[in-house]
């Protein structure tokens, strides 16, 4: 029996259609005329006890209504949606005792209180014993050295302090699912890495089944085996992170500053013809004057592109990036995965 | 029971630790304190001015003015000191940082309003005691063990009156997104509480009484103080009408928590 079961999960919003301007505002006051918005399309999953998988998507593709779903905040307009036995939305207060969540960007954790006392509090909020708490905030400090924030009010803290402080607020009641939505948003890397192992070394722990919501591809690489992408409220894909991992691998984009104007559709002739092959690169405009040249790695080598811009123009400035989950999504719809 | 003994200790819990982290900012305390004892002081000294001039308003001499009024403020304390959170609820609605409030297993009324407690909301408390007190020694109110009970029950039950007005506006954020000039209609309106409701014509007596009942708030109760004889039947509903409105309001809170979908990530 799998810890998470969703078959066939629906979700709609009615949204009303305004019309423009002062008039229409008024008309919208009586209007009944309402549209249907599907944010959440016939999902479904299982995941088992254990597991940490990737939960991705392009933002507005319902990644944050299934998982508001899954954790009682929100009821399904149809489907069936199972978490460690419990129907979150109709035994909330049941159910919540089982599951903990991180927000990136928002804590959980009482702003005004010094990092120890949110702990006290959620210590009497969950009712955990004594020996659990003791275990659990030595674990804790041994981790990431809690004890050292301890007198610290929440609201002084560094994001990256307050993000670790509520990734381990939320396994203080040993949940046995974590969910965790951007939890490396807007940090540098050298904390992303130490969220990264925290969460690996509490997944590994206590075989805490953990759904993870990021944009940072590395983040997955990093802790998830399987990973399940989102779009336009479906799943698009469903497996192995290694898979979605070649297609990440095989493309980067190369960003490209010029010191003049040129010519875009000149350009794109020169290096359609130059570089013959099945996946020709993608090239396009960007603000400020940089362009974007996606290629596959498998078809032509970076150096070689490189070595060819150098020869057709001077270049101000050069960055390698990894393409983005756009891509990656379109990349699946077309080659079928 | 036992959960009744939860929730009343994770309460001091919390408001404690929320009264130690606000004495940080001490002169931030004195000063709203004072601020909210002089408002309240000017209240009194313009029925004083007044009654410099006129002996009484429809029937009603200075020291019932002053009794009335240290009622109706009694009885808007604990909304005050306890729901004070309220207020801000459209803040933490419209940019989803409410959503947290379903992820702990408690309730989610109790959750938001623990995290505010208005200290200065206790000078408030002081004050009116202290007028209540003046008024009633100077109206000669016999403070026999009745009388005792049947202030602490209607207290009780205008507070509770006031409470759910409040909760029942700000619960209205979940439909409407600039709620606040409800809760600030709500708030203005309970103000009138302070006065005879005698003295409005009957448009608003109607609507004082029926609709958006101030009325039980202070006046009705502390007819039962100061015109001890004559019995209305609406000041022994006065329990009743807070009991009611309290449910409707919670109810409507429920309803609201229910429909609420935060924002999108």
């Amino acid at each position: 029996m799998s810890i998470i079961q969703i078959n066939n999960l629906c979700k709609n919003f009615k949204v009303l259609n305004r019309h423009q301007g002062f008039g229409g505002a008024i008309k919208d006051l009586f209007s009944r005329d309402y549209k249907i918005v599907k944010a959440v399309e016939n999902i479904s999953m299982s995941i088992e006890k254990g597991e940490m998988v990737g939960f991705v998507g392009p933002n507005g593709a319902g990644k944050s209504t299934t998982i508001k779903m899954m954790t009682g905040v929100l009821e399904p307009t149809s489907g069936d949606i199972l978490v460690d036995n419990f129907v979150p939305y109709k035994q909330r207060m049941k159910y919540v005792r089982n599951i903990g969540v991180v927000f990136g960007q928002r804590t959980q954790l009482w702003w005004e209180l010094p990092v120890i006392e949110s702990f006290r509090l959620l210590k009497e909020i969950f009712e955990i014993d004594d020996k659990t708490y003791e275990t659990n905030m030595g674990v804790f400090n041994e981790l990431v050295g809690i004890n050292a924030l301890f007198n610290t009010p929440v609201r002084f803290l560094s994001l990256g302090q307050r993000m670790l402080c509520d990734i381990v607020a939320a396994f203080l009641h040993n949940p046995k699912i974590i969910f965790l939505d951007e939890p490396t948003i807007g940090l540098d890397v050298s904390v992303k890495n130490k969220i990264r192992g925290l969460i690996k070394e509490l997944n590994s722990m206590n075989k805490t089944t953990i759904l993870l919501t990021t944009h940072d591809i590395s983040d997955l690489e990093v802790l998830c085996k399987r990973i399940i992408i989102v779009d336009k409220g479906s799943v698009i894909f469903d497996g192995d992170m290694q898979k979605v991992n070649s297609i990440f691998g095989a493309y980067r984009v190369l960003r490209l500053e010029l010191s003049e104007q040129n010519n875009l559709e000149e350009l794109s002739a020169k290096i359609m013809s130059n570089f013959k092959c099945d996946k020709p690169p993608e090239i396009e405009p960007c603000e400020d004057g940089w362009i974007n040249i996606t290629i596959n790695l498998e078809e032509i080598k970076l150096i070689d592109m490189l070595n060819y811009l150098l020869t057709l123009f001077p270049l101000k400035d050069i960055k390698v990036e990894e393409i983005p989950t756009e891509k990656v999504i379109r990349e699946i719809y077309e080659g079928g995965m | 029971m036992k959960r009744f003994r939860f929730y009343a200790r994770l309460y001091i819990l919390m408001i404690s630790q929320y009264i130690k982290a606000r004495m940080q900012f001490r002169s931030d305390f004195y000063i709203s304190t004072f601020a909210m004892i002089l408002l309240n002081i000017t209240g009194i000294f313009s029925y004083w001015i007044l009654f410099h001039s006129i002996s009484s308003i429809d029937g009603w001499n200075f020291n019932q003015l002053v009794f009335l009024y240290s009622f109706a403020l009694l009885a808007t304390t604990p909304q005050q000191i306890f729901f004070d959170n309220l207020w801000v609820i459209r803040i933490s609605l419209r940019n989803g940082n409410f959503i947290k409030y379903y992820f702990k297993p408690i309730n989610t009324l109790f959750y938001y309003i623990s995290e505010v407690f208005d200290i200065k909301g206790l000078g408030q408390l002081g004050l009116a005691l202290v007028m209540l007190i003046y008024s009633s020694v100077k109206l000669g109110i016999n403070w026999n063990l009745l009388n005792i009970i049947m202030l602490i029950v209607f207290i009780l039950s205008s507070a509770l009156i006031m409470i759910s007005l409040m909760l029942l506006a700000a619960s209205i954020s979940f439909w409407v997104i600039e709620s606040v000039s409800v809760i600030m209609l709500i708030h203005k309106l309970s103000e009138y509480s302070r006065y005879p409701i005698t003295i409005f014509n009957g448009v608003f007596r109607f609507i004082f009484t029926g609709i958006i009942p101030i009325a039980f708030i202070a006046y009705y109760p502390s007819r039962y103080f100061l015109s001890q004889g004559t019995f209305d039947v609406k000041v022994f509903a006065t329990p009743f009408v807070g009991i009611i409105l309290f449910m409707i309001a919670y109810r409507v809170w429920t309803i609201g928590v229910n429909r609420y979908s935060g924002t999108g990530s």
